[in-house]
This record gives C-alpha cells, structure tokens and sequence, in this order.
C-alpha cells in the first residue's frame, strides 16, 4: 500500500473512528485502526466489537484532490500512536507506505516515522447488513433526539437494558424512551420511511453519545438500518455500527400518569435558575434534594437546607398554578437535567401527589416528555 | 476558678465566627479588607442571592443574607462578589477548632462555623473572660477570623450570650442576669425556638421569653410536647446539658460485635449470628434515630486474622431485614470459608433521619404512594399537636426502654 494524502482530511477521519476504540480490549487488533486503499479512496476503521466506525476519504471530491492512491493495499496501525503523530505533522500532505513485514512508514515534510503494523487480514469483519429497510432522519433532528433522551439511561448495570434508549418506530413515527428508574426521558419524532416499518430495539446509551459526537451540525439526511441485533447510522463518508442491548425493554407508557392533581406553569429559565440556586448548598449536603411548595397567588416557594451549611428559601412567580395545593422534594439535578433537555420558554409541570411521578412538557407541544420521580423525607 | 469548680458549676464558652464564609474569603486575601465582601452563587448570573456578607456589607450597606445579589449590588455598587469555595471553608473551621481544642479538650463543634467548649476544669492562668479575649485575639491573629464569644454556666445561656454582641464580641450571662436580660426579648430570639414554634407559642399568648419562663408546663406540653417544657427550662435559664467532645463522633457509626463461643465454619450458623447483630445494630440506629447508606463487616477468622469489607448503597437504611441482607451480602463475597472466631456489623457514617432521603422508583413507587395518605395525616396530627402526638411505634418502645 502506497498513497498521498491532505492531512486535515486524514486527521478528521482518525478522530472519528478513534472514537470507537478501546484502550482496554481483550482482542488486541482492536487497539488498532485499519486502513484500506483502493483506486476510489482510503477507508478508516476503528471497534470495540460493541461499536464500529469506519470513514471514508474519497480520492477527490468537488473537483479537489484528496488523496493518491499509486498503490492499493491495507494495513493495521496502532491507534494511539498513529492519530498522535498525524495530528503533530509538519506538513499539509502525508504519505503513508507501507514496506517489508509491514512496518509502514509515514512521512510529512522532513519527518519520517515508521511504524510496526499488523495485518489487515486479521482484522474482525465488520457486521454485514442488507439495507433493505432504511429509514432517515436529518442529522440535527437526529442529534437532537440524543441529547433529549440520551442524559436518563442508567449508568448502573444492575439493569442492563437501562443503559440503553428504547427506539420504537411505528406508523412512521419514532419515538425514543430512555430512564434509569428515577427519571425518564421521551421524544417522538416523524421519519422519512418508504415501507410500514415497524422495530422496538434498545440502543447502548454510550453508542449514541459517541455517535451525536462525530456527527456535524447539517440537515443532510442521516440513513438508519436496524438489524435484530445491529444498528447502522450512515452519513455520506460515515458508517457508525452499535450493538443493540438483548432484552425486553420494560412497558413504560402505562407508567406515565394520564391526569394530574396539580398543575403548575413556569417560566423555563427563571424556574431553572431558582432550581440551580437553591441547590447550590444543597449539592454540597448530603444530596441534592430541593422542595417545592405551593402557596397562594400562583406564587411557588423552592427551599433546601443542609443542616452543617445553611439553607435557602426563594419564591417564584408561576404563570398559573391549578388545582390541589402541594409540597414535593426531589433531586436538583433531575429537575435541572430535564428542564435543559425541553425546548420552549414555557413549561407546564403536572404532578399527581408527592410520592407520585410528575411529568414535564413543553407549553405548546407534545413531542416531549420528561418524567421525574420525587423523594420521600422521613 | 477553684471555686467555682468546688460549686460544681461549670463555665462554659460559646464560640461563634463572624460571617464565617467572608471572613475565610478576607482572611485568605487581605486586600479584601475593608472592604464590602459578599459570597454569593455564580457572581456572573445577575439572578445569584448572598449567601454570606461581611460586617462591612451589613452594616454600612444593610445587605443580608439570602439578599438577590442584584439588590445587593444597587445597595453598593462597589460590591465584591465572591463564589462559594466550600473546600475553604472546611479547611479554615478544622483550624479553628484545633486552636480552640488547645485551650480545652472538652471541645464540641456544632457546626462549621460555632463550638462549645467547657474550660470549668482550666487550671491556666487568668479569669474565663482573660481566656476569652486570648482566645478571640488569637483567632484573629493567627487565622484572621474574627468570632463572638459567650461565657455562661451553660451551653444555652453561651449560645445567647455570644448572639448578643457581634462582631468580636465577648458577654457574659450569668444565670442571675437570665430575668433582666433575657427576659423582655420576643420569644423568637430564644435558640431552638424556630417560625414554626413561635407561631404555636403567639397562639397561647406567649410572646415573650419571660412569657415563657412563667407559662403552665401543661399548657407547653399540650403545644409542644417534652419540647415545652424543656424550652420552658431553659428560659429560667437551666440547661443540663453538658459540652460533648464526641457529640459528632458518636454520630458517625453504630456497629456491634460477637465473639463466637466456637470456631465456626457452618455457613447457616454464621448467618444467623449475623442476623442477631443486624437486628441490635438496626434497634441502636432506631433509639439514635439515625439512618446509614454504608454497611461494614467484620471477620475475624481463628488464627486472629481479622478483615473488614465495607459497601455503600444509594438509598439510606435501618432496618433489621435491610441490615442483614447488606451485611450477608459482604459476608459471601468475602468469607475465604475458614473458621471464623468474631462477627462484626457496622452502620457507617450515620447521619439524622431527618436529613435522610429515598429517592422513588419508577417501576416501585406504587408503594410509598399507598402510604401517602398516611404519612399526610400523621403530619397533619403532628403539625396541630405537636411532633410527640404521633410516631412510629418502634420509636416510642424504645423511649419507653430508656426512661
């Protein structure tokens, strides 16, 4: 193998597939990146068996030269050395050649690295799927869809399936739940989809962080094929493969109370920052518990004390509060996590009693939902 | 001094820092001084509120505490605006009470920023209130902390003592001058009567503390509880309590222990010796009305080797069954299957109930919902009666027990 190549393009790609590898893997050719060369490109891959990323570097592209393939071919090099030393290069272009038992030799201006490489060959294949069945989804909408849902997975294994988002696509609409007991996050969304599709699968949490990290801030469409027990986003140079959690993802619609006892309607902002101030002692206690009171004339009041610290009381003006009179405690950090999650200035909180979850939404729209579970004081 | 402890009367110091927060932030850069100088959530955000202000701010500029930090600022537009740094001040109070322990070992923190000490027993040179200017000066020198101090016969009347003169102040109560002084004060002044007392008290016609100092102990107990009559108490002045250097220590673990008759190998013999502990450790957290998160075991195996394993879990705990399953748990980790000769179960890093919370579960919260209804009325009940109309039975045996 043998190839000329920018080296902005070849360091953007690095990073990507690096973020799919793992330094602590029990299949040591994991801990490199593979590298193919052919007449159309040069194609980057990087895995942790759980998730795959593989870029592509197209020889040229909008009438610009990328890269020069004089001789087609693939090698393995170690991950962290060759993204370290692409990135420290001197130059604009890099070549890369790869020689006897091959150690491979990178070279940019005057500098000359050669470096002990593995055999592509045995290299794990990459999951092989039929794309029959896509649908799509533009890549901000995608991204967004992450950032609303993603932040509830379970980070405790105790519950395995938790740690995932429970992606349902029916009727061509998506909707993606995820929650760790405590919290739940759900954002429905229209698809693009040629066929009646219809899944319910559960995608690792970390997966779709990695993937909202290397995805830009386009409306181009994002192309998605879900596999019994694989799932492939696809960008136009981008393939990003995950595992999907085996499992039943627990029934969560009839969990999330139909009517409520109280409703309150708060500005998002101001509401947020009470929140933030209150529990700024209350983080430094023992945990991170604030409570909220209504009193009289749409006035709430939002209150924590730390018994060694000190405490806070601070009213707020709601846009309305209806229905029964109510004091609940619960977690700061929930609370403020959700409030970040929603869009809109205005948020309507229902709540059915205090050791009942309550639900947040956004004024004007039901595309989503957070939940919340409150605290009990003794 | 010898006389006084011939009395058996004790003299006891209240010491209480100044603006704590401020003073550690001044105290740690001098330019500061003389300045005004509030603490206060994010400084950047214009919605932050004054979480602590120095004598400066207070006084010439009548800011206070909780004050919405733009309010602060339109009061004096010079105002240094500083972020909490808690690390700080933890580090400055274990400071100051490893001076204060120099004068005394008979030393109690009550919380970061106030201590009692009991110097009855000071052979020192000098008169308490010689003790109390070295005391106050040497703090300020050495730390830059400037405190309040009171000298009483006990931990109630110093506590409103060194309330009486801030900053850098030192009063003596004397409990003769109890009627003179602290008699005509509102009721709300009185230390451990909070909004909520005050109100209940206002509505049998106590507003002041000689109010109280004079009111029917049945009328107090029909409001309050024991609590009455121990307020009552200390409004004539009395309080027995006495200056506990281990008042926090002894918070932070409950834990029992078994040397077993035998060197035991059978594994069902050795749980239900741990289920005996559960249940004593449960019944000792109970009396303190503590709760824990963290369970720690002790092994001791019969060649005297002795390991201890510990796990905390997220939700705080105290119940026998709730010990036990915790504390099993440790033991089939890390029994190496020898014979063990003693079992140990700690609660560790206890903490008030009060102070406890648990956090609902999705897929469980249908059964804290269920006892919601109960939880409401025995609030209510104790909201018109008193905290000591209703409590959970297990509660009130062991009052019982102890009495």
């Amino acid at each position: 193998m043998r190839l000329t190549i920018q080296r902005d393009h070849l360091v953007r790609s690095v990073q990507d597939v690096m973020k799919a590898v793992s330094s602590r893997t029990t299949i040591p050719i994991l801990s490199g990146i593979k590298i193919v060369a052919n007449d159309q490109g040069v194609t980057l891959t990087g895995s942790d068996s759980d998730i795959s990323i593989e870029s592509f570097i197209p020889v040229e592209e909008d009438e610009k030269i990328i890269a020069e393939v004089s001789q087609p071919g693939s090698i393995v090099l170690q991950a962290r050395f060759f993204a370290e030393i692409v990135k420290k290069l001197p130059q604009d272009t890099v070549e890369i050649e790869v020689g006897n038992q091959f150690v491979t030799v990178i070279r940019s201006g005057k500098a000359e690295f050669s470096l002990n490489g593995l055999d592509a060959e045995e290299y794990p294949r990459l999951p092989q799927i039929k794309e029959e069945h896509v649908f799509k989804l533009p890549t901000d909408l995608l991204k967004t869809l992450i950032r609303q849902t993603v932040f509830a997975v379970s980070t405790s294994e105790t519950r395995p399936i938790l740690t995932g988002v429970n992606w349902k696509l029916e009727n061509g609409e998506l909707i993606c739940i995820a929650t760790d007991s405590h919290r739940l996050a759900l954002r429905k969304a229209k698809v693009e989809t040629d066929h009646h599709l219809s899944y319910n699968v559960v995608i690792p949490g970390k997966s779709l962080n990695e993937l909202s990290k290397i995805l830009d801030d386009s409306n181009e469409s994002v192309e998605i094929v879900i596999t019994e027990n694989q799932v492939l986003f696809k960008t136009k140079h981008l393939l990003f493969f995950s595992r999907l959690l085996d499992g039943n993802y627990p029934d969560t619609s009839r969990l999330i109370p139909a009517d409520s006892q109280t409703d309150v309607i708060v500005n998002s902002k101001e509401f947020f920052q009470a929140i933030d101030r209150a529990s700024l002692l209350a983080r430094e206690g023992r945990n991170n518990v604030v409570k909220l009171t209504t009193l009289q004339d749409g006035i709430i009041e939002i209150s924590s004390i730390s018994p060694e610290i000190g405490k806070v009381t601070e009213e707020i003006q709601s846009e309305s509060i209806t229905g029964e009179e109510l004091k609940i405690s619960f977690s700061a950090k929930y609370m403020m996590d959700a409030l970040k999650a929603l869009e809109g200035t205005e948020i309507k909180i229902s709540f059915t009693g205090a050791m009942r979850p309550f639900i947040l939404r956004p004024l004007h729209s039901d595309s989503m939902l957070q939940l919340i579970l409150p605290v009990r004081t003794y | 001094m010898e006389s006084i402890k011939a009395n058996k009367r004790r003299v006891i110091l209240h010491v209480d820092c100044n603006s704590f927060f401020a003073s550690c932030e001044i105290a740690r850069n001098p330019a500061l001084k003389g300045q005004a100088v509030v603490v206060a959530g994010d400084p950047k955000e214009r919605r932050g509120i004054v979480l602590a202000a120095n004598y400066i701010a207070k006084q010439r500029f009548g800011i206070y505490t909780t004050m919405p930090l733009w309010e602060a600022k339109k009061k004096c537009p010079q105002l240094v605006v500083l972020q909490p740094n808690f690390d700080l001040y933890r580090k400055t109070s274990k400071e100051v009470f490893q001076f204060l322990s120099s004068f005394s070992s008979i030393l109690e923190p009550a919380s970061i920023d106030e201590g009692y000490l009991d110097i009855t027993d000071c052979h020192e040179p000098g008169s308490p209130l010689e003790m109390a200017e070295q005391i106050q000066k040497g703090l300020l020198r050495s730390l830059g902390i400037p405190v309040s101090i009171g000298i009483a016969p006990n931990k109630f009347l110093a506590k409103m003592a060194s309330e009486m003169k801030k900053p850098l102040g030192i009063t003596v109560l004397r409990k003769r001058d109890v009627p003179a002084i602290l008699w005509p004060l509102p009721v709300k002044a009185m230390h451990g009567v909070g909004d909520k007392t005050a109100k209940k008290l206002n509505q049998i016609g106590i507003f002041t503390i000689g109010d109280l100092a004079k009111a029917e102990n049945l009328l107090l107990e029909q409001v309050l509880g024991v609590n009455g009559i121990r307020l009552k108490e200390r409004a004539n002045g009395m309080d027995e309590r006495t200056v506990d250097p281990e008042a926090k220590e002894k918070w932070k673990s409950v834990g029992n222990s078994t040397t077993l008759s035998r060197n035991v190998m059978e594994e069902r013999i050795l749980l239900e010796v741990l289920r005996d502990l559960a249940q004593s450790v449960s019944e000792r957290m109970k009396q303190k009305r503590v709760v824990s998160c963290t369970v720690q075991i002790m092994i001791r195996y019969s060649d005297f080797q002795t390991i201890t394993r510990s796990k905390t879990w997220d939700d705080p705990f105290q119940e026998p069954e709730e010990i036990f399953q915790y504390a099993s748990y440790l033991f089939k980790r890390h029994w190496n299957g020898n014979p063990v000769r003693l079992l140990g179960i700690t609660a560790l890093d206890v903490f008030d109930k009060k102070e406890a919370v648990k956090q609902l579960d999705l897929f469980h919260f249908e059964e804290e919902a269920k006892k919601e209804v109960l939880w409401n009325t025995v609030k209510r009940l104790q909201g018109k009666f008193g905290d000591g109309i209703i409590q959970p039975s297990s509660e009130l045996l062991h009052k019982k027990r102890k009495r």
